[in-house]
């Protein structure tokens, strides 16, 4: 145990991402973001969420872990709607993971918050924690209507009752083509990984790369003048990037 | 004045039998059926002996094994590739494992192998990454070619990967994300 904890605090120190192999990261241009929630489909179908139901979801219990937030301003018939696609930030200085009794969420080498179910136990102090609220927890075991089970993604798990959840920036494809660039004995080059919902975007409002390469396009996305980060006086240096709306005033 | 406990025992003589015979056969049953009938090692629809193949005629593992080098599954090679060198053979060709083989490949059937090394579906496990990190077959499969039904030796649990991991200083080999999905 304080083998663990030792280790834990190495992974603590101020900057220590840098010296992660990659730093996996988005950007996500609010100019271009029509609201269309395609992104969140194309998450669904990947990453085997669950569908639960009408009731439940009256509830607040449904699962999705990249949502459209919709921000209204003024009355009608003057009203103006923006979105903001929220998912997980993968925060650098996560809070989550200063929470978990079990270190069932914890940072890898490649700068991802990620969550490992099976040491889960439920407690859901993450989800307190979080300060974006895109941990999803799973109060009921879901089923899947035939035939929809056969869509289910084999390269990710099916989550079981009593286990937090949250994006993952399709951790599968990640290592899918870091396992195809140690092949080629390389490198993963910049646009080789793609999530399910960069993939899915008809206005290419997201963007998708390691923001250790200063070349990939995720980086020169990021110096773009509009660029912030969420909740940003909260020091919790999220790997997502928002390019801020243009607005036109008369 | 002494107390005699053998006058009770003896009324539950016959159910104290039944219990140890009971004991006895439920114990004796569990040998026989994790000796001959374990999951380690199934039955399967052809008695395909690998001592045969890889051992009398030293076959190497991967001319069935095509592409355990560039993925992440082993592949069990189809009917076709059994039928390349069999419909060839003509000394073997009427022997009863041989006559189920061609009435897979005359009904055109895949055979349905029962799988041995089973891993837990939230293990991702790349036989090419192991493969080109020159890590023998044998080291997992234990002496597959000596086995006329091939049996699982090694038990596969994490901890055991994890020795291995550990003894081969694998580059993020502890990484949870590297193995789980």
């Amino acid at each position: 145990m304080a083998d663990i904890v030792e280790k834990w605090k190495k992974l603590r120190e101020p900057g220590y991402f840098g010296k992660f192999d990659y730093h996996w990261g988005m950007v996500i241009d609010l100019d271009r973001c029509s609201g269309c929630e395609a992104c969140v489909v194309a998450c669904q179908a990947e990453n085997n969420l669950p569908i639960v139901g009408e009731k439940r979801f009256a509830q607040n219990r449904e699962i999705k872990w990249l949502r459209i937030e919709r921000y209204w301003e003024g009355e009608y018939p003057d009203a103006k709607v923006t979105f903001l696609p929220m998912l997980c930030q993968q925060c650098d200085q996560a809070p989550c993971e200063t929470a978990c009794p079990v270190f069932a969420t914890y940072h890898n080498q490649d700068g991802l918050n990620t969550q490992v179910y099976n040491r889960c136990i439920g407690t859901r102090t993450c989800a307190v924690y979080c300060p974006y609220e895109v941990r999803y927890f799973n109060w009921f075991t879901y089923q899947w209507d035939e035939p929809l089970e056969q869509q289910l993604n084999p390269d990710v798990s099916v989550r079981e009752k009593g286990v937090m959840e949250k994006c993952t920036f399709c951790i599968q494809r990640i290592r899918d083509a870091k396992d195809q660039a140690k092949d080629r004995g390389d490198r993963v080059r910049d646009g080789e990984v793609t999530p399910a919902c960069v993939q899915a975007c008809p206005t290419e409002a997201m963007v998708f790369g390691d923001f250790n390469d200063p070349d990939s396009a995720v980086s020169r996305a990021a110096e773009d003048e509009r660029h912030y980060r969420v909740m940003e006086k909260l020091n919790t240096q999220p790997s997502i990037v928002y390019l801020t709306r243009v607005e036109h005033h008369d | 004045m002494s107390v005699s406990v053998l006058a009770a025992l003896r009324t539950f003589k016959k159910y104290a039998l039944i219990a140890l015979a009971v004991i006895v056969g439920f114990t004796a049953g569990h040998w026989v059926n994790a000796a001959f009938y374990s999951e380690n090692a199934p039955v399967q629809p052809i008695e395909f002996s690998h001592k045969i193949h890889a051992q009398d005629n030293e076959i190497p593992c991967m001319h069935c094994h095509v592409h355990v080098a560039r993925s992440i599954n082993a592949t069990v090679p189809s009917v076709n590739k059994c039928m390349n060198c069999h419909r060839n053979m003509p000394g073997v060709w009427e022997t009863p494992e041989i006559v189920k083989l061609r009435g897979y490949w005359e009904r055109q059937e895949p055979i349905p192998w029962i799988k041995v090394h089973d891993l837990p579906d939230f293990a991702y496990f790349p036989h090419k990454r192991h493969i080109q990190a020159g890590v023998d077959c044998a080291n997992c499969h234990g002496d597959v070619a000596g086995m006329d039904r091939v049996k699982q030796v090694e038990p596969l649990k994490m901890q055991w990967c994890l020795d291995c991991h550990n003894e081969r200083q694998v580059e993020h080999g502890r990484d949870c994300w590297t193995c789980h999905k």
